[in-house]
């Protein structure tokens, strides 16, 4: 079994896996080397570079973690979004259920 | 004031013309129904989202806020612009949960989320009090550029007020959200244009990249004073450098200099000049000693004004104490702690000034880390959670939402960090400055200074764009929790499509009429009233906004003591306890562990001694928007209902 999972069925996208807590990671360096690298860079600091450029890989790996699960969630959930409005309306004309 | 060329006009006309025709040409999308002209009928692909969280999230104060962090605190200020960073963890937990609620607001989601009455009661308090803070916020930004328009052309406040928000109105009234993203798109773009342009040209102006870092690494030291204001009248005072571990004394004045109650127009000025030349002319001395430059012999000082103390640096160590004495150094009063000594530290981000102590501590990065990214499990642990959950759910997947949050937030932290380096060069500039007032309209002056004839009306236009964003986008917001909240859910659930859209833009209307109100009465006082109430929303209910999304147990009950403590305790802690001498001023970071804990005392017990929500209504929340964290007991009933596959 790879350590990364690429291939998600809808049940076990739905679920709370590593791959999230990976992901969350990820993008958390990935605003904090953001954030430095871009202010060192606009000085033209080799260390600017060198973060800035770590950043821009650590979002390309978190989006490559993240992608797949993130695309079965979606396929699934928007099949079922029609009738979740529609329970959505219905709470919200809520004297109907008086 | 400045004066516009011909050319200046053109780009200025040209934009906003553009920008209104843009936002008005949705107008038949945008009056389709509630859910077109509030979240663009839920369809929008992640990148105009993205660009209207970073458009909305750029407003006329936000220059200003971030060159009054930069300035004093040199990159390590841009922390302070982190909050935002909740995202990084949001657009992988919150941001799916709340999409998939599809709840149109956060005020909504609480009647998916919790039952009965409490949910009720938690609907109407979220949706009352966003309608009050997009009133206010509209009023503070139209203010801004209120002042802004005054500084430039001398117009009356109200002027710059009420035209500009009045534009932006033109719009969102026609077109409703469609117009707003699609204005705010284009808005983004120019903004972004305009803000890398006046950064590079601040840098330039400055000596370029290696003019800035060779100045910060030769120029004397200096630190902000605010001389207090119960000084009396012809004191004589002195400063004092010393080193805060074996307190021996760098430097003292070698004379008393004067204190003064009264302003002299004439000497202020000789004053500002001479400190402008110590700074800038004064070869720092390359010797042990190190000698006080400002105050000196001979100077006198406004009483409660600021001023930037300057010394020469020397091979001191890292760090220094700066006092002031009033009685020929008998008793010293500190200005500053463990302050860095030179002005290469405003290039390292992780400056910090010790564990606890001085103006940077490790203590201080910690919490707001804490807040900004454990607050990203949580829903409203931001303030701008609530504008954020907008364009969620006009993102038309759950994929695009994650993605447009995580953009558009990544937009803003490069944003900060153009902005940064410019204020850096702005300092190497003006280092003298020892008023906020003065410093925070650092990026506007680098702008309006140096850019050549003909780009000042580019720049004008940029600010307008970022004006008319975040403007569009607290009127359409502030008119969807009137028109989905409480028109639509109390007063009228059987309304029409047409109708609610006529609801929609009359609630608009009276929205930016309240923010002229709002903008033409807030005054210091006010605002800082008001900061002090965003405040008492982060501190207290931060955790609690964290456990309605992670904890089936946590129940309305719960999270309505929480909001009411939150109230108590803030003020409290805050103000009433160290107003009688009962416990110290304590620093902000500390203030909020303590509230975090006390507001847990009381809505813990409360949770627990009151039932836990509808079952079935759990059970529908939690198949519908698969939550992370302890939800075993809904989890449980829903396997057995038949909604959840066990083996999953």
């Amino acid at each position: 079994m790879s350590l990364i999972r690429r291939v998600w069925t809808p049940g076990a996208a739905d679920e709370w896996r590593k791959e999230d807590w990976i992901a969350i990671v990820l993008s958390v360096i990935s605003y904090i080397t953001l954030t430095v690298g871009v202010a060192l860079s606009f000085l033209l600091l080799t260390a600017g570079f060198i973060i800035l450029g770590v950043s821009i890989v650590i979002t390309l790996l978190m989006y490559w973690v993240i992608d797949p699960k993130l695309r079965m969630i979606s396929s699934e959930y928007e099949k079922k979004q029609k009738d979740y409005l529609k329970r959505l309306e219905e709470i919200q004309k809520w004297e109907d259920q008086k | 004031m400045i004066s516009f060329a011909l050319l200046d006009w053109v780009w200025l006309i040209s934009f906003t013309l553009l920008m209104v025709i843009f936002g008005m040409y949705f107008y038949r999308l945008g009056k389709r129904s509630e859910s077109d002209f509030f979240l663009a009928g839920r369809g929008l692909p992640w990148w105009l989202p993205a660009s209207s969280v970073y458009a909305t999230h750029t407003a006329t104060d936000t220059p200003i806020w971030i060159a009054g962090v930069v300035y004093k605190y040199g990159f390590a200020g841009l922390w302070y612009a982190f909050f935002s960073a909740w995202c990084a963890v949001s657009a992988f937990v919150s941001t799916k949960i709340f999409r998939r609620s599809l709840a149109y607001s956060q005020a909504e989601w609480q009647s998916l989320r919790f039952s009965g009455l409490g949910s009720e009661m938690l609907r109407g308090w979220v949706a009352g009090w966003q309608v009050f803070m997009n009133m206010f916020i509209l009023g503070w930004v139209g203010i801004a550029m209120g002042k802004l328009c005054g500084l430039l052309f001398g117009w009356d406040l109200w002027l710059g007020l009420v035209l500009f928000t009045s534009i932006g109105a033109i719009y969102v009234l026609m077109s409703g959200y469609w117009g707003v993203v699609m204005a705010d798109f284009q808005q983004g773009v120019i903004a972004f244009f305009i803000i890398v342009i006046v950064s590079i040209w601040g840098v330039v102006a400055a000596g370029g990249p290696d003019g800035i870092i060779s100045k910060l690494k030769t120029y004397n030291s200096t630190c902000e004073w605010k001389v207090p204001a119960e000084i009396a009248d012809q004191s004589r005072a002195s400063i004092r450098i010393v080193d805060p571990e074996t307190c021996k004394i760098y430097a003292q004045s070698p004379a008393p200099f004067v204190i003064q109650q009264h302003r002299d127009e004439e000497f202020f000025k000789w004053t500002e000049d001479r400190t402008l030349k110590l700074v800038t002319d004064v070869i720092p001395q390359r010797s042990q000693n190190v000698e006080i430059l400002f105050p000196g012999v001979g100077d006198t000082l406004l009483a409660g004004y600021g001023y930037n103390v300057i010394w020469t640096a020397g091979k001191t160590g890292k760090r220094v104490n700066i006092d002031f004495s009033l009685d020929e150094g008998q008793t010293w009063a500190n200005i500053d702690v463990n302050h860095f000594d030179g002005q290469s530290w405003r290039i390292n981000p992780f400056s910090f000034s010790g564990f606890s102590k001085g103006r940077f501590p490790v203590a201080w990065f910690v919490t707001m880390m804490i807040i900004a990214l454990i607050g990203g499990f949580g829903m409203g642990t931001s303030f701008d959670w609530y504008t954020e959950a907008q364009r969620i759910q006009s993102a038309k997947t759950v994929r695009d939402a994650s993605y447009s949050i995580w953009a558009g937030t990544a937009l803003v932290l490069i944003r900060n960090s153009i902005w940064a380096a410019a204020i850096l060069g702005f300092f190497v500039i003006y280092p003298h400055l020892g008023r906020g007032t003065d410093y925070e309209m650092g990026w506007y002056i680098v702008g309006f200074k140096y850019l050549p004839i003909g780009m000042v009306g580019f720049l004008f236009a940029g600010i307008l764009a970022i004006h008319l964003s975040t403007v569009s986008t607290q009127l359409n917001l502030g008119a969807m929790y009137a028109t989905r909240d409480f028109y639509h859910h109390y007063v009228n659930p059987q309304a029409s499509e047409k109708k609610l859209i006529r609801v929609g833009r009359i609630s608009t209307f009276i929205i930016l009429i309240g923010s002229f109100i709002f903008g033409t009465i807030i005054g210091e006082e006010i605002t800082q009233w008001l900061i002090f109430a965003l405040w008492i929303m982060a501190a207290g209910v931060w955790l609690p906004n964290i456990l309605q999304v992670i904890w089936w147990r946590f129940n309305s009950w719960g999270f309505l003591s929480a909001w009411i403590a939150n109230l108590g305790l803030s003020w409290l802690v805050v103000w009433i306890l160290p107003r009688f001498g009962i416990i110290p001023e304590l620093p902000d970071y500390i203030q909020f562990w303590i509230l975090m804990v006390l507001n847990a005392l009381i809505y813990l017990p409360v949770t627990f001694l009151t039932k836990p929500g509808n079952m079935d209504h759990l059970v529908k929340y939690y198949v519908m928007s698969r939550p992370i964290g302890f939800w075993g007991p809904v989890r449980k009933e829903a396997i057995k209902r038949g909604l959840l596959n066990p083996i999953e």
